[in-house]
């Protein structure tokens, strides 16, 4: 499906025909809601083009498989959700470390534990900083429309193989569930040489090998330090965000996720109410926007950190921020998405009480 | 401006269909819209619904509280979304399957015989293709035109032989209030 005609299509299957667009060569998963319709369409759409989809015993088995996959330098994917993504932590780990462009969707459901089938926001945190072990970072995307699924999408493949890093999309159920208009067009990004890396077999060369384990206390700390210079250099290029009537603006309500609709709206109705607030989102959650964030908070702008969860990027906007303005926190740890009224009225409530304490 | 509509019934009713094509529609008049269903462990058999929001700009909160049109095929449906439609909103209820009572007096009620019209047309199956005209005779935002070509568009080259009935039901739908 190569089209530049919209079509009203799931956020799941948007994400695994934008996969399949792409160039995913291998898909492993095991079924959980809200993200099962993903696998359920590679398994019809994979083996028509002849590219590998499996069923996997469990979700160990499938990102253990992505690493495989990966090793190969052929694009390869797992999806799940939450309390399954918990599971692939270690392989994610691992995969860092060999430097392998593994690309892991997760469609968010409630939490802790086996928590619930509804969307909410609680995995920020294991996306961002990682469950697994030692210092690892991986690329976090994520989007807030069905179109943004498709596009990050792409994007996550190409910075994947680009800087052979694991690559996760960060949904959530309500994405994955709700159908909007969108369009696919074509896979925008150039193929990427893996050929230097790649193990494909060693005939006529010399054999390669990818490795996460450390000969030597020397060479474990250089290693360790050329993968942060990346990261590094991967924050410099591809951190991005976006953001509208900030420039006046008093008050900056900040999202991730679909929640950047509802900001967006909540600050459209705050601007009519005569309040000058603006609105900024991150896209990439890692690396974070942590710079523009600052220059606004140096502006004399303040925070309001909207969120499916019990506050987990506040901390970073908090960290961001440094002290140089207020943040807040609108929250709930999920059920029903804060509405635009709830937001509009709790921003008034803070806005109302600092200038009572101004007074 | 920015609307929205829930589609309730039983699961088998087609309500999410309905509620597909309406969405459809709405895409093919170049508007913003999204469609969400409740998930999670239903069953046939046990009520189901689905969301609909239509805006001029990008659609904000996909999932509501309340609603300004509320489309229930069975009795069910009809206790649990007549409390959610917004004051000054409209319920649309199948009356062949709802007992036509009017338990709040700040918003509009709708009752026609959908079953009925679906039964006399041959199949009881195009109950929701029938709610779909009663829909667009009771509220401007829905066009025909746009629903008929939307009926069109999701049954596709698979299923064009059910065409015909479906566009008749939906067409004896807009006709069922006159």
């Amino acid at each position: 499906m190569i089209s530049d005609k919209k079509v009203l299509i799931k956020g799941n299957y948007a994400i695994a025909q934008a996969a399949i667009n792409a160039g995913c060569q291998c898909y492993f998963g095991y079924p959980i809601t809200p993200q099962t319709e993903i696998g359920e369409y590679l398994s019809a759409k994979m083996p028509e083009l002849g590219r590998g989809y499996v069923c996997a015993e469990s979700e160990l088995g499938a990102i253990n498989m992505v690493v495989g996959a990966s090793a190969t330098g052929v694009k390869a994917m797992t999806s799940s959700s939450s309390c399954a993504i918990a599971l692939m932590q270690e392989a994610l780990s691992y995969a860092y470390s060999d430097e392998l462009p593994a690309v892991v969707v997760n469609v968010m459901r409630a939490g802790p534990g086996l928590g619930y089938v509804y969307p909410a926001q609680g995995d920020y945190n294991q996306a961002v900083y990682g469950g697994g072990n030692g210092d690892y970072k991986i690329i976090v995307l994520a989007p807030s429309t069905v179109q943004e699924c498709i596009d990050y999408t792409y994007r996550a493949f190409y910075l994947a193989q680009k800087y052979r890093n694991p690559v996760m999309l960060l949904a959530d159920g309500l994405l994955g569930q709700m159908m909007e208009p969108a369009c696919f067009g074509e896979y925008p990004y150039p193929e990427v040489d893996v050929s230097s890396w790649a193990l494909k077999g060693a005939k006529g060369r010399d054999g390669k090998a990818i490795y996460s384990c450390a000969r030597d206390e020397q060479e474990h700390i250089r290693k360790i330090e050329r993968l942060f210079a990346k990261f590094e250099l991967i924050a410099e290029n591809e951190t991005s965000y976006e953001e509208d009537l900030t420039k006046d603006a008093d008050i900056v309500l900040t999202a991730f996720g679909s929640m950047t609709r509802n900001i967006k709206a909540a600050t459209r109705a705050l601007r009519e109410k005569g309040i000058k607030a603006g609105w900024f989102r991150p896209i990439t959650l890692s690396p974070f926007p942590t710079k523009r964030i600052y220059e606004l908070a140096k502006e004399g702008k303040d925070f309001v950190v909207v969120e499916m969860n019990m506050g987990q990027m506040f901390k970073d906007v908090k960290y961001a921020i440094n002290g140089e303005a207020h943040v807040d926190l609108i929250n709930r740890p999920c059920g029903e998405w804060l509405s635009v009224e709830e937001i509009v009225s709790s921003v008034e409530k803070i806005m109302g009480g600092k200038y009572a304490n101004c007074i | 401006m920015e609307k929205n509509f829930i589609f309730a019934g039983f699961g088998g009713q087609g309500v999410l269909l309905a509620g597909t094509i309406l969405a459809n529609s709405f895409m093919l008049q170049g508007k913003n819209v999204t469609w969400y269903p409740c998930y999670g462990a239903e069953m046939r058999g046990g009520t189901v619904n689905c969301e609909i929001v239509v805006s001029d700009t990008e659609v904000s909160s996909v999932h509501k509280q309340d609603t300004d049109f509320a489309l229930v095929l069975n009795q069910q449906s009809f206790d649990k979304f007549v409390k959610r439609v917004k004051a000054g909103g409209t319920i649309i209820a199948n009356s062949t399957l709802v007992t036509e009572s009017k338990p709040r007096t700040d918003i509009k009620y709708i009752f026609a015989p959908m079953g009925d019209i679906a039964n006399s047309l041959g199949s009881a199956k195009v109950t929701n293709m029938v709610s779909l005209g009663v829909l667009a005779d009771t509220c401007d935002l829905v066009s025909k035109e746009y629903l008929a070509k939307a009926v069109e568009l999701v049954l596709g080259e698979k299923k064009k032989q059910f065409l015909p009935l479906n566009l008749k039901a939906l067409e004896a739908g807009c006709g069922a209030l006159v």
